[in-house]
């Protein structure tokens, strides 16, 4: 299928861009990698009257480090994360996700501020980026707002995010060292069935601390699984207590049925796949935070 | 500096067959220069877009075209009255025998039978206008109860949907087989029984339909390029639904992006983008997209199988009757639903009694019409997976029944129960290459595990005999087809010094243009390089059939080789005169005429060529030119077959489950091309692989509406998602064919689906789990895991 038409619209400044967002009134969008957009706009599932590309404009691909904090432009490619020292060192769970999304030609378009707008449920960024307690930064015609990860996740493809504003920044704090990721697909790379990532701080006592473990794919948005962190909190993550928090993790979720999964079987997956993730974390590194 | 593109090759290569010359298509398409339907874009081109019904079944009861007349840009607009008078119904190239007409029009006139179906068309100037278009189009439809599944179909209370032609929802019922298989039933010592389902699953090339429609008015004649496998049956359909003459129509298909059989005959879309052109006096041109395919292009497979296999104590098979039906969704289509699921149920073993009984059931579907294997995978599945629970009821090793059961090369040419005629083969050999290759021993000593990880393994295997080409035109005339078994081929040689071969076929990826001119080079005697294969113009070639049912080479190689000798002969007549000798003395070797007592008596056949075509100093009698032409119609069929083998483990607590190693072992009789069998056979492979554990097209029960008809929600495998394949062919010429060699297109779909069912059931033979439908997701796996524990619980 082809579009519907639009208006085009490549602003030279993110202030110009709010100004064409505010002034059209929820009307356009913002245009990033397009890997989201453009499917939607072709197959006339939306309908725009303009498309606002902040492609080419300057400074919003860049990935920085201010003291413990981590700052990521919006525009930073899956490929440039996947790619990047900084990153690997200070975020090596949103790195290794990286490898799970899509394709290669999906990965060296996509970015992180397009892929949190888009906030699917089973996105490993939104995921990644709820499990390391990401920050956003949103702009519009009246200023600007940071919002928690957690509350920017609103539902399905839905986030706080009003019709006139624009991410630009998300920020990381200081991350824990130890992670795991864990992901089950109908095939190779697609959206998950369910994934999981967990992180962690092992201190020199082999004690656990600062755990977080998000849940993707069993809900209308990724979650965190609070309690079953909390359970977990200054244990050496033995067999009986991570058993306990992944029975715990089904408190949480409230899975979809669709042609990947159903709800049945998610529920059957959880417990199974955050236990496994939990092991992983405790047996894949080293002994403890440097 | 810039890379230098080297375009013309340095030495001609030689190519003879037997020999693994890289295909003459892979230049074209590795730099990305084919040139497909889409790459067409005449002047003054408009665009058609195509609304479709998005209801399973339902009464259309006005349509407003108006505001979309009105649209800027928008040339013409096509409803359904318009296409009945002005077209015929589109034929059914292979009906099933004794199938009735169901009058299947271009569009939908007062009723639609399927989600897709096309209730109206416009041209435009561009794909977008003609969708806005599409979009202002107002259309009152009265939705009607629809029909799910074959089951559901065939209840008296639902809908007919054909109610013109029929009095319910069964197309056609037919009986084949011979002996008495309920006698031998009643009698066995031991039966088995078992309900299968097959999945419906999408042939899914990588380029979608597409036409470009160009109609000179003045002469009153129709071009079309079209992505076909079968260009003057195109030809011929098209004729007839728009009433014409067949000499005004000409078809060119040039690259075409896969088919699959779902490429076969025209389709609904074809006569709309025709009668558009013909209306619009400008070319239009349509290419289907993604959406629209899943909806509209034929789907392949879905069948629902009641089997039984009957056997004495000692394992001797003696009777197997499946009573199947196919789902052939809203029409018959254009080729019509598959056909060799009787014709190869007893696959390669000995029984004398056996039969099926087939039955084509209507439902509020898409149209179901070939796909590679063409109801082979779907025998093989069934038959396999009995055989294997046959083996476990009788206490038998699984490889040690096949084989005692199995037909040998003695017993060839062997007439099974459906009429098949199986020509020559060695297939016990086949099964123990499998189970050698695939450690079979190994794994029955060493058990099913568990293994450290807590995973359980399995070994499958899957035997099979599969039909290439035609049995012969009588056969396929006295079932209604509409097409012949022949094949025909016309050579020239040309100037330059080379030889242009024409066929009718078209190149849709299988290596076409490659195999000919290895035959014809081989031959001949001349460089591989010096010959050009000129494919899919019917406007150039001799009528023919086309390219599907693992025909091509087949059918084709007789008449590449009886045209090569014709010419060979005349340029040997030509040469020898021109060296002052005789023919007899006279060779070809690459790209010369010799004197085979004098090396320095030499020609270029060039100056050969050049003397016969403008007719200068030709020997006395010889008449002018250099060409010729052969039909040639094969003996009977030939019947490929082989084993595969899987190895699979199992993940108890998800279901989640690996194919770690794949096998095939496959007789391919003579290869003339080993590179492009090995592709054949692991892209047939790759598809049934999808069909095993991946694919399915479903529909919503409620709705009728396609759940998963887009590209995010069909799980197609990419090579990601493949297992390691090994490969052994074994090389039992064919008697019945040129050169002996077999068709190889089609056989990796074959044993797939049931080779994994099979390892996936034994790794959880402890568990007592059966597996009777298809896909297996790791899900499905789950749930028969849970099934089967829950049945123990009960019993124990
Ligand atoms: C074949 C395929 C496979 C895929 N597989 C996966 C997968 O495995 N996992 C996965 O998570 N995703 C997958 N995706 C989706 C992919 O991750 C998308 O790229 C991502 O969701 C959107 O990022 P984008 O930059 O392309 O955004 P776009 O498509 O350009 O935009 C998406 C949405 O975000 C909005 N937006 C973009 N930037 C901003 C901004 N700075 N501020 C406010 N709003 C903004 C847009 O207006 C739009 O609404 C796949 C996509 C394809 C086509």
């Amino acid at each position: 299928m082809k579009s519907a038409p639009f208006t085009y619209v490549r602003p030279a400044s993110v202030e110009e861009a709010l100004h064409v967002l505010d002034e059209q009134a929820g009307a356009a969008r913002i245009l990033a990698g397009g890997q989201s957009l453009v499917p939607m706009l072709q197959m006339r599932l939306m309908q725009l009257d303009a498309l606002v590309d902040i492609n080419r404009l300057p400074g919003l691909d860049e990935v920085r480090a201010a003291g413990a904090e981590t700052i990521f432009g919006p525009l930073v490619r899956y490929a440039t994360i996947e790619r990047l020292p900084l990153v690997a060192e200070r975020l090596p769970l949103l790195q290794c996700v990286m490898r799970f999304v899509g394709d290669p030609q999906i990965r060296n378009r996509g970015t992180i501020g397009g892929s949190l707008a888009q906030a699917d449920p089973t996105g490993e960024v939104p995921l990644s980026c709820l499990a390391l307690d990401a920050t956003i930064v949103a702009a519009s015609v009246s200023g600007t707002r940071e919002i928690l990860i957690d509350d920017f996740l609103v539902s399905s493809y839905t986030t706080a995010l009003e019709p006139g504003e624009m991410i630009t920044e998300i920020r990381f704090p200081l991350a824990p060292h130890h992670f795991a990721f864990l992901e089950r697909n109908r095939k190779h790379n697609d959206f998950a069935v369910v994934n999981v990532a967990v992180v962690g701080r092992r201190g020199s006592d082999g004690g656990w601390s600062d755990l977080r473990i998000a849940l993707g794919g069993v809900s209308d948005r990724v979650v965190l699984a609070v309690e079953s962190a909390a359970l977990l909190e200054g244990t050496t993550l033995e067999e009986d207590a991570i058993a306990q928090a992944a029975q715990l993790a089904l408190d949480v979720i409230d899975p979809p049925t669709d042609v990947r999964g159903t709800a049945e079987y998610r529920r059957h997956l959880v417990p199974v796949y955050v236990r496994r993730a939990l092991s992983k974390l405790r047996d894949d590194h080293e002994p403890f935070d440097a | 500096m810039a890379e230098v593109v080297q375009t013309t090759r340095t030495s001609l290569r030689e190519g003879r067959i037997g020999s693994s010359v890289s295909r003459k298509e892979d230049d074209r398409l590795l730099r990305g220069e084919g040139r497909f339907t889409d790459d067409v874009e005449p002047g003054h081109c408009l665009h058609m877009a195509v609304g479709r019904c998005p209801f399973p079944h339902a009464r259309i009861l006005s349509i407003d075209v108006s505001q979309a007349v009105a649209l800027e840009g928008v040339e013409d607009v096509l409803v359904g009255s318009d296409v009945v008078s002005r077209s015929d119904p589109i034929s059914v190239l292979r009906p099933v025998a004794d199938a009735p007409d169901l009058g299947f029009y271009a569009m939908a006139t007062d009723v639609a039978v399927f989600e897709g179906h096309p209730v109206v068309s416009v041209v435009a100037v561009s794909r977008h206008v003609a969708e806005d278009a599409i979009g202002l189009i107002d259309v009152d439809y009265e939705p009607l109860p629809h029909v799910f599944d074959v089951e559901s179909a065939m209840d008296p209370r639902s809908p007919v949907l054909h109610p013109r032609v029929l009095k319910s929802n069964l197309l056609v019922k037919r009986l084949t087989g011979a002996g008495d298989p309920e006698a031998r039933l009643a009698e066995a010592d031991v039966v088995v029984e078992e309900r299968f389902s097959i999945n419906r699953v999408s042939p899914l090339p990588m380029e979608t339909r597409a036409i470009v429609a160009e109609w000179q008015a003045g002469a009153r004649e129709l071009t079309v390029r079209h992505s076909t496998q079968v260009p003057h049956l195109v030809r011929k359909q098209l004729a007839e639904s728009l009433r014409l003459e067949d000499g005004a129509v000409r078809v060119i298909a040039t690259d075409v992006g896969g088919g699959f059989g779902l490429k076969l005959g025209i389709y609904p879309e074809d006569v709309l983008a025709c009668l558009h052109a013909m209306r619009a006096r400008r070319p239009v041109k349509w290419v289907e997209d993604r959406i629209e395919f899943f909806r509209a292009s034929t789907h392949g497979r879905e069948s629902v199988h009641s089997v039984r296999v009957g056997a004495r104590s000692d394992g001797q098979i003696t009777g197997m009757f499946d009573a199947y039906a196919v789902d052939s969704g809203g029409y018959n289509s254009p080729m019509g639903s598959p056909q060799l699921t009787s014709h190869m149920f007893t696959g390669p073993y000995r029984v004398n009694d056996a039969g099926t009984e087939h039955s084509v059931i209507l439902t509020n579907k898409a149209p179901v019409g070939a796909y590679r294997g063409y109801g082979q995978p779907e025998s093989c599945f069934v038959r396999e997976l009995l055989i294997d629970r046959l083996a476990c009821r009788l206490g038998r090793d699984r490889v040690e029944l096949r084989a005692q059961n199995m037909l040998h090369s003695q017993d060839m040419p062997w007439q099974s129960t459906s009429g098949a005629t199986y020509d020559s083969g060695d297939y016990e050999a086949c099964l123990r290459m499998a189970a050698q290759a695939i450690g079979y021993e190994e794994h029955v000593k060493r058990g099913r595990g568990p293994g450290t990880d807590g995973r359980y393994t399995g070994v499958g295997l899957a035997s099979f005999v599969e039909r290439t080409g035609y049995a012969s035109s009588k056969f396929l005339a006295r079932r209604g087809s509409r097409f012949g078994a022949h094949e025909s081929v016309t050579l020239r040689a040309n100037r330059s010094g080379g030889v242009d071969v024409y066929n009718g076929v078209s190149t849709f990826g299988v290596g076409t243009e490659t195999s000919f001119a290895q035959i014809v080079a081989d031959v001949i005697g001349i460089d591989f390089d010096s010959v050009r294969v000129h494919l899919g113009d019917t406007g150039a070639s001799p009528l023919n059939t086309g390219g599907f049912a693992s025909r091509t080479l087949i059918a084709s190689a007789g008449a590449l080789r009886q045209a090569a000798e014709e010419l060979r002969a005349k340029i040997l007549r030509i040469g020898a005169f021109m060296l002052d000798s005789d023919p007899e003395d006279a060779v070809i070797s690459r790209g010369v005429v010799c004197l085979r007592d004098d090396p320095n008596a030499c020609l270029p056949l060039a100056e050969v060529y050049d003397r016969a075509i403008i007719n200068q100093g030709m020997p006395p009698g010889e008449e002018p030119g250099l060409e010729s032409g052969a039909q040639f119609e094969p003996e009977a069929a030939a019947y490929g077959y082989g084993t595969a083998a899987a190895r699979v483990s199992v993940d108890p607590e998800t279901g989640d489950f690996d194919v770690e190693r794949f096998v095939m072992v496959h007789d391919c009789g003579t290869p003339v091309n080993p590179v492009l069998i090995d592709g054949q056979v692991l892209g047939g492979l790759a598809q049934g692989y999808g069909q095993a554990v991946m694919e399915e097209l479903r529909y919503d029960e409620e709705t009728g509406q396609l759940i998963n008809g887009t590209m995010m929600d069909y799980f197609m495998p990419t090579a990601a998602d493949l297992p390691e394949i090994e490969l052994q062919h074994t090389f039992v010429k064919s008697p019945v064919t040129p050169f002996g060699v077999r068709g190889v297109g089609e056989v990796g779909t074959v044993p797939g689906c049931a080779t994994i069912a099979s390892a996936i059931c034994d790794a959880l033979a402890d568990f007592g789990v059966e597996i009777n439908r298809l896909p297996l997701s790791p899900e499905s796996v789950w749930r028969a895991l849970n099934q089967a524990k829950a049945s123990r619980e009960v019993r124990s």
